[in-house]
């Protein structure tokens, strides 16, 4: 009887050290992942393309009101962070990713979030999603061919590729809204990535140049009595 | 025993500290299944309804899919290199 307490006891104490070297193990491994942060900062653009997801919230008045405090709060908590990150209250150390320039001035996450506030509260979506796209695909796809294939050529790769976002998004448009607005459309996204500012993110005015080009089109052509604006891409579920 | 769970802990609180590697999975993960959501809603309201209003829906699912894919693998081929490279 106490032979067999004993190894059962002797059997328990031995699994549990076995466990707790097991799990040592497993968190040594995972400390010992590292992750690529150019890869890393590619991979946060084309995320940023999930959010167009909002566009698919249903219709009614509480999503609705949703659909405003929401993204105002997360940028509000954006803006709270980069703000004491910036103060030296949040080690710089731990946000990852972050590039040298950025250390005294806030992240370009900040700038994307903001812009992609701006163009869901002010902007109709037929003008916010082709901006959106464009921030998420075209930035990293010149960023990485502007390391293999050179500035000129990246920017002319970009310029194709904005356009298309411009062109499907607006598939239903007339014909000489088709021409227009991927020519006008993308020239903004370029000159908004091409184009660096002290102050100011690419990652913003990427989306935002556009945005606002088109915007003045629309409502110059408005002011005429032209309605250029397709039907909406995307409908509330 | 005591220095064997002051590591563990120390390694607790340096995996907790790299937000990256919290952030890695969700970056991959969210895109694809938006992307998929978009197809799954074109296909329930558009496709077996015969209607083409709906064709965004698709057109956006794809992009996303395929655009989320092609920075997806590289990304996590550089994960591991790095842990070979360890």
């Amino acid at each position: 009887m106490f032979f067999s307490e004993m190894t059962a006891r002797d059997a328990f104490k031995f699994t549990k050290q076995k466990m707790t070297e097991y799990q040592t193990e497993i968190l040594e491994r995972m400390n010992a992942i590292e992750v690529d942060a150019h890869w890393f900062r590619r991979v946060f653009h084309t995320f940023a393309a999930s959010f167009l997801f909002y566009y698919l919230l249903p219709d009614q008045d509480w999503i609705n009101l949703g659909k405003i405090v929401l993204p105002v709060i997360i940028v509000l908590c954006m803006v709270v962070v980069e703000y004491r990150r910036i103060r030296g209250d949040l080690d710089h150390q731990r946000f990852f990713g972050l590039r040298n320039y950025e250390k005294k001035r806030p992240a370009s996450y900040l700038y994307f979030g903001v812009a992609i506030l701006l163009l869901f509260l002010l902007f109709p979506q037929q003008i916010a999603i082709p901006c959106i796209l464009c921030a998420s695909f075209t930035d990293p796809i010149i960023g990485e061919s502007r390391y293999y294939l050179g500035k000129k050529r990246a920017y002319a790769i970009g310029f194709v590729i904005s356009a298309f976002f411009f062109l499907v998004t607006w598939y239903r448009a007339d014909w000489w809204v088709l021409i227009l607005v991927p020519l006008l459309g993308a020239t903004g996204a370029v000159m908004g990535e091409a184009k660096k500012l002290k102050l100011v993110d690419d990652d913003f005015m990427i989306q935002m140049l556009p945005a606002i080009l088109l915007l003045l089109m629309w409502q110059g052509l408005l002011a005429i009595g032209i309605n250029m604006l397709p039907p909406p891409m995307l409908h509330p579920l | 025993m005591e220095k064997k769970n002051d590591t563990r802990k120390e390694n607790i609180q340096k995996l907790l500290l790299r937000l990256e590697l919290w952030f890695a999975p969700v970056l991959i993960i969210v895109p694809i299944g938006a992307s998929l959501f978009f197809l799954w809603d074109w296909y329930v309201r558009g496709f077996s309804t015969g209607s083409s209003v709906y064709d965004g829906e698709l057109f956006l699912g794809l992009l996303l899919l395929v655009g989320n894919l092609a920075f997806d693998i590289p990304f996590l081929r550089s994960i591991r290199t790095l842990r070979k490279k360890e």
